[in-house]
């Protein structure tokens, strides 16, 4: 007993102290990641020489991949309990308010990008049916009598142009293999694909989707500008690219209690639940690094996407920035 | 007063060209130069066109003056094109292109309207007859009542043409001056008529513009529709007759637009006819006003003589 508290009580300590010195080495750890200034280092540095930061940690950024691997290979299979648990299952109106903002139109094809579980693709397939049942009930309610156009209509085409598809894409395979776990036991057979990619080099053609989405996920790539301009690629002409993803808290006493909540309880809760505290320091740090809403916001209008906005979803805990490719 | 709020409206294109360039960065990249550079011939000979934005895709004439790059016009002809060039993006044009973009939109929204409604579906099929995904849908925040707000502003630039066209004529001498009671009709007639085409679904339209956040912009365009109308008819008055003649002119059309949606003669003859009447109510109603006014001072003449007579028959008006 009296050894874990010791345990404990000597993590906080290290974690403390992590803070600490972390905060002096921002300055120096930030020009390795972002655009601008570091156009010059480009040449003359490899990459093992360019550091990133790993939560407030500082590792080359070669490395930075492959601890984000193994990060998420070890809360693959806990994930999901994990995110109810730390949001109190306010992850999942938070998901819900994405699809509401896409409101995507049958026939549209979404690429959830660092999907994982599948949260959005799941939730994305749910509303385009939705929207057709109700136009179907609608479309009913308004003829008594079906007329021949519509029973011939009913009857299954050889090719379906309008058919909706998600395309679930992840560099992980273990977080890939439980959402196929979960699509299998939702019934889902159709419309889902899953593949294995990275989003800094994705492994589609130029102008293929409608709909971009990345959740929760843009906070642990190596270089933010470079899959901002894969979003670009992939996407359709009047694409939408949609970015869920923990921003600044803007109320002052809401940001103290969040800090509080952040390094106090989650981590705790990551060993207690999943039996991994470092994964889940990594994950409130790393929200920590991430550039605030307005600062993002001009990441993406400088990649090239146009009407770029943004939505604080509980009082900034978490930011929507959605940009158009016209 | 026209020109005023003519003064106004381009205040307002200004303001929102300044308050554009915090919306939308310099591009760095070439691909985007070259892509933004297409859209910004094209926008800029859509900007040399109109301000009424009404023909989109037609030739114009040279454009000379912001932009510094010196490439041809064939860029915006077709959107394949890429003509890359060192010329430089001013941030305003960046701007008119996305409103132009949606206006374009809109526009081929329109046609899909007959089918799918004011809606959603609406926009997202125009959206992909421009050659855009239908995921652009989600630019129009205010989903249906773009469309619609669109489309009535589109109808009223229509409008200011035409009268604009007919008060050249009448300077050149080409036409007579119409009377104002014939003008006024054949203004509110041709408005009208642009609904025509929609005319299934114009009430579901008119529920849209009623909605509590749409009231202000259709409120706003009918003023700007009824003050037009009323400026071309020659009105310059300054006192209140500014507000009296509006106001006759909105519960014209207003009403002559309630008649048209459940019309069914042939042509819409019914809605004509009670224009017609109406208007010559309102005629009426200026000339018995002037009649009243008339016979009231007529009257109390008479009741001051009367009173004064009786006074002197009893004595009461003597000086002592």
């Amino acid at each position: 007993m009296a050894a874990s508290v010791r345990l404990l009580v000597r993590r906080l300590a290290r974690l403390s102290h992590k803070k600490i010195t972390s905060s002096a080495a921002t300055v120096s750890c930030r020009p390795g990641c972002c655009l601008g200034p570091s156009s010059s280092r480009c040449i003359s540095d490899t990459a093992e020489d360019r550091s990133t930061h790993f939560g407030f940690e500082k590792v080359p950024e070669a490395e930075k991949a492959k601890r984000v691997y193994k990060v998420f290979e070890n809360v693959a299979q806990k994930y999901d309990v994990m995110n109810d648990a730390m949001s109190l299952g306010v992850h999942r109106l938070w998901k819900d308010m994405l699809l509401h903002v896409m409101h995507p139109q049958p026939g549209a094809r979404l690429l959830d990008v660092a999907g994982g579980t599948g949260d959005i693709s799941f939730r994305f397939l749910d509303y385009i049916l939705y929207q057709q049942e109700r136009r179907k009930r609608r479309a009913a309610a308004s003829s008594q009598t079906p007329s021949w156009q519509d029973i011939s209509d009913k009857y299954p085409t050889e090719d379906r142009p309008q058919e909706s598809r998600a395309v679930v894409c992840d560099i992980n395979k273990e977080m890939l293999k439980v959402g196929k776990q979960r699509a299998d036991s939702m019934g889902i057979t159709s419309g889902l694909s899953w593949v294995v990619g990275d989003a800094e080099e994705l492994p589609f053609d130029d102008d293929q989707f409608d709909i971009y989405t990345i959740a929760f996920g843009i906070r642990n790539v190596t270089h933010i500008d470079q899959t901002l301009q894969e979003a670009l690629r992939v996407l359709k002409p009047g694409g939408r690219f949609m970015c869920l993803e923990f921003s600044k808290v803007t109320n002052p006493v809401l940001a103290k209690l969040y800090d509080v909540y952040s390094f106090q309880v989650i981590p705790v809760l990551g060993e207690v639940i999943a039996g991994d505290w470092k994964s889940y320091q990594y994950l409130v740090e790393s929200i920590r690094k991430f550039p605030d809403q307005e600062e993002f916001k001009g990441m993406i209008e400088d990649t090239g996407f146009f009407c770029v906005q943004y939505f604080n979803f509980t009082g900034g805990v978490v930011a929507l920035h959605s940009g158009f490719k016209l | 007063m026209a020109a005023l709020l003519r003064g106004l409206r381009a205040g307002r294109l200004l303001r929102g060209l300044s308050s554009g360039k915090t919306v939308v960065a310099a591009p760095t990249s070439t691909t985007l130069q070259c892509s933004s550079l297409r859209r910004g011939f094209h926008c800029a000979a859509l900007r040399l066109n109109d301000e009424s934005k009404s023909d989109k895709h037609s030739a114009s004439s040279s454009y000379s003056s912001s932009s510094s790059s010196s490439t041809t016009h064939d860029a915006y002809t077709s959107q394949q094109d890429f003509d890359p060039s060192s010329g430089d993006q001013e941030q305003d044009e960046e701007y008119e292109t996305e409103e132009q973009l949606q206006a374009r939109i809109l526009t081929a929204a329109l046609e899909f309207v007959p089918l799918h409604g004011w809606s959603m579906e609406a926009i997202s099929a125009g959206a992909e007859a421009v050659g855009l995904s239908s995921a652009s849908t989600g630019m129009f925040t205010n989903g249906a009542g773009d469309l619609v707000l669109h489309f009535i502003s589109q109808c009223n630039s229509n409008l200011t043409e035409i009268l604009a066209e007919q008060h050249n004529q009448v300077q050149l001498g080409q036409v007579e001056p119409k009377k104002t009671a014939d003008f006024l009709r054949d203004a509110v007639e041709t408005r009208l008529r642009m609904y025509i085409p929609y005319m299934e679904s114009w009430p579901q339209a008119m529920s849209i513009l009623l909605l509590p956040h749409n009231i202000p912009d259709s409120l706003k365009h009918l003023s700007t529709m009824v003050d037009d109308i009323w400026y071309y008819a020659g009105d310059r008055s300054t006192d209140m007759n500014w507000y009296t003649k509006r106001a006759v002119l909105t519960g014209l059309y207003n009403s002559t637009e309630l008649v048209m949606l459940q019309d069914s003669s042939p042509d819409f003859q019914d809605t004509w006819t009670f224009l017609d009447n109406r208007i010559q109510d309102v005629t009426n109603m200026a000339v018995t006003a002037k009649q009243m006014q008339l016979t009231g001072e007529a009257v109390a003449q008479g009741l001051m003589g009367a009173a004064v007579t009786l006074k002197n028959l009893t004595g009461l008006n003597q000086k002592r």
